[in-house]
């Protein structure tokens, strides 16, 4: 390594084991792989750079780890960065030791120039530079000139980027195993076909939102990368059948499929009926992929019987059957997103709860034909975490007794969303947040009982772009929200239990509770043992179970993508 | 579940410990008699386990013994290939370094600084961008 070279100390040649007879071991004569094994455990950048300067041995030991993987806090520090590797004499090499740089955090700080004066980095392996949107071709194709073992590369959401660059990285980087051009509008099939034919160990490729990318590329990325993990398609509005059906037949270890908005796609993409081929198959989104059918979903299980994670919103044909085949994955199924599937009744959605016991996230939006009845199969489900039942105006009180009844839920249930469900009053709703005491959000946009500013007050404040009157019916209380909202309330109820009129309350107050509530232990319970809220946004990717939780930076995008349930969208109609 | 590897009481075969004294090995025995049903460490591990600087409490105790005495631990451990129980050693000493200055690290483990002023100097400005957070 270029460390012994540089700094010439004395040479590492401790005896590796301990001797019996002296036994004495001290922190100065073990030997150096065992000081990089501690300093594997050192977290800090600042402790390790102060190992690095306690003795010889030790600056060897922790140089390359400190300079692996350089974390900056802010742009004064990557100056001084930049400042060491443009020194004429340097102890070591330190430009051949980065590995790894990370620049999403930065976003609009990194420059083009910044970039140039990296690349002496020539053994770069991972590059994640999403929405450094200052960033142009030039300061990448300096920065990849020599790079060629790269492995990873995020671009994503650099609007300036053209296909040059990934052009060189397709001819360069042989070894590329993930790309992420997501937001990258300028890239087409020119760039990702050199792509798609260079680099035959690609496993991760995100294309989302780069609407100029047609089947041809596609095309050739199946045939090409036989070991692809992921693709992301998302709102690649060109693609069709064509495309779709040489992913299918070639590419049988996927994980994670998303063709979210590929409006073109039919029932014919999806031919293979092979049972289990796509065995790894976990995450499928197929939102707004308005022409498929049940057939899809018939084969779709039967090939891949272990999916975990299935968006089928806005796939507006789908009916009680495709319901049923989807049932037949069991307890593999954790995630399922059935908004504006308007056809689909109380018969299947009870039977998937009763098959798809693990089920964590469930989203009904729009799926006006529900009654309480589903509700009532639904409060089984003893894992269920998010429950989306927007627009189900046919949902009465009862259906929420019955989630607090079963006493199920109770300890799962974090994201509840009921806007629109337009019979609710205020007693049931706050039974259940009395009762489940992980709530964190609670969405009642709509609902006439909560339209009150005394209750509103507690709510988040509407987006910006919302008009006067989506303004007045917005209700989504989340983080210390429901906290508020819940005492608030509590407190009202006490109040008239004494049959004290409080002067806060004021005239709402009769309509806060009408009768006494039969679970007035459970009250003091939840409120004490109240769990702390988890921030505010509604965050519609994943929540926790994500399957991969291995490429953070790209949350931001799905979530940009993906579609909501309805919430805030919905609030105008 | 490391216990019968070294359990040289169980099988007629013996195996030859030339580099660990007794002291030490007793002290390891100790160790893996605690955690004979911990289960398996899967490879999925490796990544979060690295992140963990925790370590529970009887651990923190049963390592709460002279440096030198620490040292001979880890070093045995790596020997015997003990893998939970190097884990623990190196972050007991990870533990023992947060927060210090070089000086005080030297100090802690009574190493000799053998660079030049000028080398130091020169690695601590070529080091500045590492800075606390």
């Amino acid at each position: 390594m270029s460390s012994e070279k540089l700094l010439p100390g004395r040479a590492t040649k401790q005896n590796p084991l301990p001797s019996s007879s002296t036994s004495h071991a001290k922190a100065a004569t073990i030997p150096s792989e065992l000081i990089l094994q501690i300093f594997k455990y050192v977290t800090s950048t600042a402790d390790l750079k102060s190992c690095i300067l306690v003795c010889k041995s030790w600056c060897r030991c922790g140089v390359e780890l400190l300079w692996h993987k350089p974390v900056f806090t802010n742009n004064a520090s990557l100056i001084k960065l930049l400042i060491t590797l443009s020194r004429n004499t340097q102890t070591f090499q330190y430009s051949l030791l980065i590995r790894r740089l990370n620049f999403s955090f930065m976003g609009e700080d990194i420059s083009d120039q910044i970039l140039a004066r990296l690349s002496s980095c020539e053994r770069l392996e991972r590059l994640t530079l999403g929405g450094c949107r200052r960033l142009t071709d030039v300061g990448l194709l300096k920065l990849l000139e020599k790079s060629d073992g790269l492995v990873a590369l995020d671009v994503s959401d650099i609007e300036n980027l053209t296909d040059s660059v990934v052009e060189l990285v397709g001819e360069r980087c042989r070894r590329l195993q993930g790309l992420n051009v997501s937001m990258c509008k300028k890239i087409s099939d020119k760039g990702i076909m050199v792509v798609a034919s260079k680099c035959r160990s690609l496993r991760r490729i995100k294309l989302s939102n780069c609407d100029n990318i047609t089947d041809e590329s596609v095309i050739v990325l199946a045939k090409n990368c036989p070991h692809l993990l992921e693709l992301d398609l998302t709102n690649c509005n060109q693609i069709t059948n064509k495309a779709i059906k040489p992913v299918f037949e070639n590419c049988t270890q996927l994980r994670e499929l998303r063709l979210a908005c590929c409006a073109h796609l039919t029932d014919e993409s999806f031919t293979r009926t092979t049972p289990s081929l796509f065995e790894q198959l976990r995450v499928l989104d197929l939102t707004s992929c308005t022409l498929i059918t049940d057939q899809t979903l018939f084969k779709i299980v039967h090939s891949a019987p272990k999916l975990r994670n299935l968006v089928l919103a806005k796939c507006g044909n789908i009916t009680d059957e495709g319901v049923y085949h989807i049932t037949r994955l069991g307890k593999h199924l954790h995630y399922l997103h059935l908004g504006h599937c308007y056809r689909i009744t109380d018969h299947s959605i009870t039977h998937l709860a009763r098959h798809c016991t693990r089920l964590r996230y469930l989203d009904l939006a729009c799926c006006n034909q529900l009654t309480d009845a589903s509700v009532f199969e639904l409060s089984n489900l003893p894992k269920l975490r998010r429950i989306g039942l927007v627009k189900c105006a046919l949902i009465t009180d009862q259906a929420i007794f019955a989630l607090i009844e079963n006493r199920v839920v109770a300890h799962t249930l974090e994201r509840v969303h009921l806007s629109y469900c337009v019979n609710l009053t205020i007693n049931a709703v706050l039974d259940l947040i009395n009762f489940c005491y992980r709530l964190t959000h609670l969405s009642l946009t709509g609902v006439h009982a909560f339209l009150r500013p005394d209750v509103q007050r507690f709510c988040r404040p509407p987006p910006k772009e919302f008009t006067a009157h989506q303004r007045q019916v917005f209700c989504v209380f989340s983080g210390k929200g429901v906290k508020d909202l819940r005492a608030y309330l509590n407190n009202a109820f006490i109040g008239q239990q004494r049959g004290r009129i409080t002067g806060g309350v004021g005239n709402a107050e009769d309509q806060v509770v009408q009768q006494p509530i039969t679970t007035g232990a459970d009250i003091e319970d939840s409120v004490i043992s109240e769990a702390e809220g988890v921030g505010g946004d509604i965050s519609e990717s994943g929540e926790g179970d994500n399957d991969t939780g291995r490429d953070r930076g790209s949350s931001r995008h799905r979530s940009r993508t993906m579609n909501p349930d309805g919430d805030e969208v919905d609030v105008g109609i | 579940m490391y216990f019968y590897k070294i359990d040289v009481g169980e099988t007629d075969q013996s195996i030859p410990l030339p580099n660990v004294n007794e002291k030490v090995l007793r002290k390891v025995l100790e160790w893996c008699e605690h955690h004979v049903n911990d289960p398996q460490p899967t490879n999925d591990d490796d990544d979060s386990r690295r992140r963990n600087t925790e370590i529970d409490d009887w651990d923190q105790r049963f390592l709460n013994v002279e440096q030198d005495m620490l040292f001979e631990i880890i070093l045995a451990a790596n020997y015997l290939d003990i893998k939970p129980l190097l884990d623990i050693g190196c972050k007991t000493v990870a533990n023992m370094i947060k927060g210090k200055s070089p000086e005080e690290i030297r100090s802690t483990f009574n190493i000799v600084n053998d660079f030049t002023p000028e080398e130091e100097e020169q690695i601590r400005k070529e080091n500045e961008w590492a800075e606390d957070r």
